[in-house]
């Protein structure tokens, strides 16, 4: 199960096809005080849900293109997951486009962050999610 | 209520078309409406004609060119220019965030150090100016790191728009084959089987070969 509340002891897969991006992500996300050595990396949709099968994680942030299974049909392929379908995924690209924001919205995306950003807009994204995910279980 | 306005038979309008609306004989007017149906008709066939001639010789100079200058191995080049650029500016970010990931723990621990020796010096001694400039100066540190690491996602945008024209690139080169193919049909060599994706330079210079670029 993974944690419902933002703690800086999250286990956190970061998908990206560049490696540049990956890194920048993953040092964002160090400089908001999460450990460096719990945030691994996958570099497609494909290789990402082999690894959430197999490794626990707390949380998703992946990138919208790329090549073998993008970041819609991983979020899509999470949902469809008894599993993993209420993970919490974190949506980031280089386009703002309207279309993609709303496809990303009904298959369940939890955040959604247009490239560039930096990292206290990655925060107040972050932390907007796990508000949300301690609401909704206290209301349920 | 709909007003009919007459027909504006005209000055401007060419003798030919003027006498033949004020002809009062029905067959004759079918008729030569006919013929100058038929006339504009005839042009527009002869432009087309024309139009798919130049299009041949074009096509038919472009194939000569293909074999004379060897266009697809340029546009294959060009592919590889594109991902040769893809691979230095992620080495060029890669480069900047090992830059930043060195410098940041240095900066955080002469933060650290920086704020020890403040705890045990008051007041305006050399060791806590000295101390208050290198906390001033790790912060400044971090911060600029911070902006230098985040700078670096433009190789990630321009990476995107480079996959974006190299495979555009790798359709127009297909398009371009597929074209000559037909070309060489259309010229009369019997067709070869279809190439559904010219993948390797190896089957763009068979094809190109079977017409004798």
């Amino acid at each position: 199960m993974w944690r419902e509340r933002l703690d800086k002891n999250m286990k956190i897969l970061v998908v990206d096809d560049f490696s540049t991006m990956r890194r920048i992500v993953r040092n964002l996300l160090v400089e908001l005080g999460f450990s460096n050595p719990l945030i691994q990396e996958a570099d497609d949709g494909e290789s990402a849900i082999a690894m959430l099968r197999s490794l626990p994680f707390d949380l998703v942030v992946t990138d919208w293109n790329m090549p073998n299974m993008t970041g819609i049909d991983l979020l899509r392929a999470i949902r469809a997951e008894g599993a993993l379908k209420g993970l919490p995924v974190l949506m980031v690209t280089a386009e703002n486009n309207r279309d993609q924001i709303i496809a990303a919205a009904q298959a369940g995306v939890n955040g959604y962050i247009v490239k560039p950003f930096t990292a206290i807009t990655l925060k107040e994204k972050l932390t907007k999610i796990f508000e949300r995910i301690a609401a909704s279980g206290a209301s349920a | 209520m709909n007003i009919i306005s007459p027909l504006a038979i005209d000055d401007t309008l060419p003798a030919e078309l003027r006498d033949l609306l004020n002809s009062p004989d029905g067959p004759a007017f079918e008729q030569a409406l006919d013929v100058m149906v038929r006339q504009r008709e005839q042009r527009l066939f002869r432009a087309l004609g024309q139009l798919a001639r130049d299009l041949h010789n074009a096509v038919r100079r472009l194939g000569g060119d293909l074999a004379q200058d060897g266009l697809p191995g340029s546009v294959a080049d060009a592919r590889q220019h594109l991902q040769d650029a893809l691979e230095m500016s992620a080495q060029a970010a890669h480069r900047s965030l090992d830059f930043a990931e060195r410098m940041r723990p240095q900066a955080e621990s002469l933060a650290h150090n920086a704020g020890e020796v403040l705890e045990w010096t008051n007041g305006n001694d050399a060791a806590a100016v000295l101390a208050r400039e290198a906390v001033e100066f790790a912060g400044n540190c971090r911060d600029g790191l911070a902006d230098m690491v985040l700078a670096q996602s433009w190789q990630d945008l321009t990476g995107q728009r480079i996959k974006k024209v190299a495979s555009f690139i790798g359709t127009v080169e297909s398009s371009l084959l597929e074209l000559v193919r037909l070309t060489g049909a259309l010229a009369g060599s019997e067709a070869p089987a279809s190439v559904e994706k010219v993948s390797s330079q190896d089957d763009a210079d068979r094809l190109l070969s079977e017409f004798g670029f």
